[in-house]
């Protein structure tokens, strides 16, 4: 998975609890189809952000009576995602400063 | 018509098959397809359509269960506090506390369980032992593997003969002739003696000559005398202990003096410790081979290349090798006797024991053959004890699924399980050793009658076997853990505690295939023990074409040899003695050979072995042996003790020879006679052998066995009679004596043994097998309880019922009579080979051994299925 997924969940996760297809749905949403994951991917990626103490997970009923999980950010996602937010902002205007055409010094 | 859940469980199943996806992700996938569906369908898609989309969202099942594989890699890696260790000390003590009272509570199941394992580790341990002391044999010899033994391969005049009897000059020859060759030393004996030390004597039939070489090759230990001088002087004796107590009791018996046939004297020098030794080499008393040429055969015969009667060992510098020095031996003998044909070759010392087969070869040896087949006897025994455990464990598996199924919800894996059952599995496998080498202490003395050796059991100290019999414990519980733990850690907690599990126990299929194969092998060793025993009859009453009846025989050797011909007039003067007369070699098996005979009418290239003996008058008419033409030796023919030869109808045959035969001229080494008579074809040798030709030639000078034909009445006092006579005498020899038919029958001792042997196999396997059988008949019974109730209540009978329940075993014991039936038959065809003579390998034999094995089945199982058909339904039924 590219490396902006992880950040991107948790930016998802961070404006409340959420489940894996409402997840996935937001993303394409979000990004206009420029984003296209496939679906189940992101199973894997959600079991090893809550191995690493970035979300949890709990069983809820919704509404249709079909159990869900859902994931909520942690604490420890929130300070990720700071961090995260940090240096993707760093990346983008580093390549937003190389991608201008240099002056030139004649 | 699209079902969309049945689509859903198909897709589910191509997920089910990474086992990386548990049942809980393969939920939430599944959440995630149906949501993906539902708004393809609301898309507008068909159901069909909308189903093919959502699952190529989805995404492929490998791709996904690679990417969790990386997570459950990472989680191996780093394990959160929550999840279960690798190595729980507090689960150990639990699974002990489990396997424990799983055993009290089944106390019976447990026994079987136990008691199968602990039969099946003694027959095993006991097969161990004797295979272990089976290689043993000559091994503790430090130089063995440097030590041969030179056979003459005599295949120029006959096909396929060997002999392993080498002249006298030739170990000293060999030494000097090639230079690998650093020592060599002749082994053996002319005739009985008769030591004699103050008023004890003995006829020391293992007194045995070997050069001064002899010590420095072979590592038997002196625990007195020192190995390079205990023969320095002729006439010296090495006695071993047993040998030394025997004469001299607690007296110290070097520098004391044997008396050997009342003629000369020998000093003893030494005592060898050979109680423990394995050897193929084996003697009561050592003497140097000198005193043998100086005062038996006459030192004249030190050079003599043709007389083939010692045994030759030698031993080879270290890095020589004996496939070498074989290629330089062809030809050697013809150097120094050039009429001889035969070939040397060099065998292993420690091929004698097992792997040897030559002809005149020593008397104590084994058979690698017989090794393999109990080896894997013990090994079939052993299944079948395991066999027993995983059927039974398997079949009482519902009494441990919610075991299985609460472990498995409080977060034990399915590794854990099954260590946790193969540890229990090992448990009782140890029980069943603790047991086992109970049994086997008590055992060892009847093993070590019927094999005929003496295994001791010192397993306390000796950690090799010790190590061994814990090695066969873990591997028998392994063994007998291996399907129980697979199949017991597969349960499926959903379905144990929703109790949608059937309680059927293990695959009957599985369970049934393992009652056959016990069943087959029991009706295997059945099968055989009825045709090893058959052919062991068929040889001992076989009609061998002479009389061996109320004959017995005396060993005529030093000064009684001189005396012969007045203790046979002394013997005929007993009105209940009918015969004495003598020969070289016993008549149950000559197998002395003087080579091609010359007769009348031979083509000068004409081969044929003719195995020949030395008798006395009355020889024929003693044995009462059937003359088909001519006459037998007789005092009235004075040219008879020179020149008369009589013939059996085979040595006719081969010789082509057109009746009348009697007159013809024959003879052999130098001696030119005639044929006086032809014998009826009798079997002079033992039943592996066609009967060969034979010749009779009177030799006065080469008699050594006297034997005496009473009446059959009144023996013991004939017997007693005829030692009076002796004992006044004074011939200064006892009065020692056999029957010849004993001998006769212990011609087969080594078939006896494996008959015994495969008999007490055959019946320990039937009921290990039955001990099974009885465990897992009880358990169906208990198991069909309520279907029992049932069939009482509507009506059926107690018979029909039993019937009922047998059937199934029924089924099972038939198709093991069709799988053990053609094995056996080829086995024994197989194994029968090896006589000339044997018996027919009957159907009725089969028939027998499945009825055998049938009826005990049938027993087993009905005192169990009986029982439940008796029961009453009110109590099985009350509860429903």
């Amino acid at each position: 998975m590219a490396a902006s997924t992880r950040p991107i969940i948790l930016a998802i996760l961070s404006r409340g609890e959420d489940y894996g297809y409402s997840i996935i749905q937001k993303v394409k949403d979000i990004s206009g189809g420029h984003l296209n994951w496939t679906d189940g991917m992101l199973y894997p990626v959600l079991q090893r952000m809550e191995m690493d103490d970035l979300i949890t997970s709990q069983w809820k009923l919704s509404g249709e009576s079909r159990p869900r999980r859902y994931y909520t950010i942690t604490e420890r996602g929130g300070l990720e995602l700071q961090s995260e937010l940090v240096s993707w902002r760093n990346v983008w205007q580093a390549l937003v400063r190389l991608a201008n055409p240099i002056p030139n010094k004649d | 018509m699209f079902d969309l859940e049945k689509e859903i469980r198909k897709w589910k199943r191509s997920l089910q098959k990474y086992e990386v996806l548990e049942e809980g992700l393969i939920a939430d996938i599944e959440l995630h397809l149906r949501d993906a569906y539902n708004a393809q369908i609301k898309a507008g898609h068909t159901e069909k359509d909308a189903f093919r989309q959502a699952v190529a969202q989805v995404g492929t099942a490998e791709s996904i269960a690679v990417e969790y594989n990386k997570n459950r890699l990472i989680m191996l890696n780093r394990r959160s506090p929550l999840r279960p260790g690798r190595f729980m000390p507090a689960l150990v003590w639990n699974y002990m506390k489990t396997a424990l009272r799983v055993i009290r509570r089944h106390k019976g199941y447990s026994f079987i369980n136990v008691s199968g394992l602990a039969i099946g580790l003694t027959v095993c341990m006991l097969i161990v032992l004797w295979v272990v002391d089976e290689w043993s044999f000559d091994r503790f010899n430090a130089n063995a593997d440097r030590i041969y033994r030179i056979y003459r391969d005599e295949s120029a005049t006959q096909a396929d003969s060997t002999s392993v009897l080498t002249p006298p000059p030739l170990a000293e020859a060999l030494k000097k002739d090639f230079p690998e060759i650093i020592k060599a030393s002749r082994f053996g004996s002319w005739q009985g003696r008769l030591v004699t030390y103050k008023e004890k004597s003995f006829n020391e039939t293992k007194f045995m000559h070997v050069d001064p070489d002899f010590f420095s090759m072979f590592s038997f230990p002196l625990v007195k005398g020192d190995p390079d001088t205990v023969f320095s002087n002729p006439y010296s004796v090495v006695l071993t202990e047993k040998t030394a107590s025997r004469y001299f009791g607690e007296e110290n018996p070097i520098g004391k003096m044997l008396t050997v046939n009342n003629t000369f004297n020998v000093a003893v020098t030494g005592i060898i410790q050979n109680e423990s030794l394995n050897s193929s080499l084996e003697f009561d008393l050592l003497s140097p081979f000198v005193i043998l040429l100086k005062e038996f055969i006459g030192e004249d015969n030190a050079d003599n290349w043709g007389f083939n009667s010692f045994g030759t060992y030698v031993m080879l510098e270290k890095s020589v090798s004996a496939e070498k020095l074989n290629q330089k031996l062809p030809g050697y003998i013809k150097k120094y006797n050039d009429e001889d044909t035969d070939e040397l070759v060099l065998q292993p010392l420690t091929d004698i024991h097992l792997f040897s087969n030559l002809g005149h070869d020593l008397r104590n040896r084994g058979d690698v053959k017989y090794v393999w087949i109990f080896s894997a006897l013990a090994v079939f025994v052993l299944i079948i004890a395991c066999i027993n455990f995983m059927n039974l464990t398997t079949a009482r598996s519902s009494n441990r699924a919610k075991e299985v199924g609460l472990r498995k919800v409080v977060g034990a894996g399915r590794s854990q399980l099954i260590r946790q059952f193969f540890g229990e599995s090992i448990l009782i496998a140890f029980f069943a050793l603790v047991i086992a080498l109970f049994l086997l202490e008590y055992l060892l003395p009847f093993f070590n009658t019927l094999s005929g050796k003496q295994l001791s059991l010192s397993w306390w100290n000796n950690p090799t076997l010790l190590l061994g019999f814990i090695g066969l414990a873990l591997v028998t519980g392994i063994l007998s853990g291996i399907y129980p733990a697979l199949f017991l850690s597969a349960f499926q907690p959903i379905r144990i505690l929703k109790g949608t599990m059937r309680s059927s126990g293990a695959n009957p299929l599985f369970r049934k295939t393992l009652v056959i194969f016990q069943f087959a092998l029991s009706v295997f060793l059945i099968i055989g023990t009825l045709i090893i025993s058959r052919q062991l009859s068929y040889m001992r009453n076989i009609d061998l074409g002479f009389n061996k009846e109320h004959i017995i025989h005396l060993s005529i050797h030093g000064e009684l040899h001189d005396k012969y011909e007045s203790i046979r007039q002394r013997f005929l003067q007993n009105p209940d003695v009918l015969h004495v007369t003598a020969s070289m070699a016993l008549p149950t098996n000559i197998q002395s050979s003087p080579g091609t005979p010359m007769w009348e009418g031979r083509p000068p290239d004409a081969k044929m072995e003719i195995k020949a003996d030395f008798v006395d008058y009355d020889y024929i008419e003693t044995f009462e042996i059937p003359l088909v033409e001519g006459r037998s030796f007789s005092r009235e023919y004075s040219t008879d003790l020179e020149t008369a030869f009589m013939v059996n109808e085979e040595a006719v045959r081969r010789m082509g020879l057109e009746k009348p035969v009697v007159g013809r001229r024959f003879g052999f080494w130098n001696i030119d006679g005639q044929i006086i008579g032809i014998m009826k074809d009798a079997h002079f040798q033992i039943l592996h052998h066609k009967i060969e030709p034979l010749v009779f030639k009177m030799f006065p000078g080469w008699l050594r066995r006297m034997y005496v034909k009473f009446r059959s009445e009144n023996i013991a006092g004939t017997l007693a009679s005829l030692e009076k006579t002796w004992d006044k005498m004074n011939l200064g020899y006892p009065f020692e004596y056999r029957f010849l038919d004993e001998d006769f029958h212990n011609l087969y001792e080594s078939e006896a043994t494996l008959g015994k042997i495969f008999q007490s196999f055959a019946a320990l396997a039937v009921f290990i097998s039955c001990l099974g059988l009885f465990s897992l008949a009880s358990f169906i019974a208990e198991q069909r309880t309520k279907e029992i109730g049932i069939r009482k209540v509507l009506g059926s009978s107690t018979a029909g019922i039993v019937g009922l329940l047998n059937q199934e075993f029924l089924k099972c014991i038939a198709a093991a009579n069709l799988i053990a039936w053609p094995v056996a038959y080829f086995a024994m065809r197989a194994w029968l080979q090896k006589f000339a003579y044997r018996t027919d390998i009957e159907i009725w034999i089969f028939f027998l051994a499945g009825a055998v094995g049938l009826m005990v089945a049938l027993l087993t199982v009905s005192l169990q299925t009986f029982r439940a058909a008796r029961a009453n339904p009110v109590a099985s039924l009350k509860h429903e």
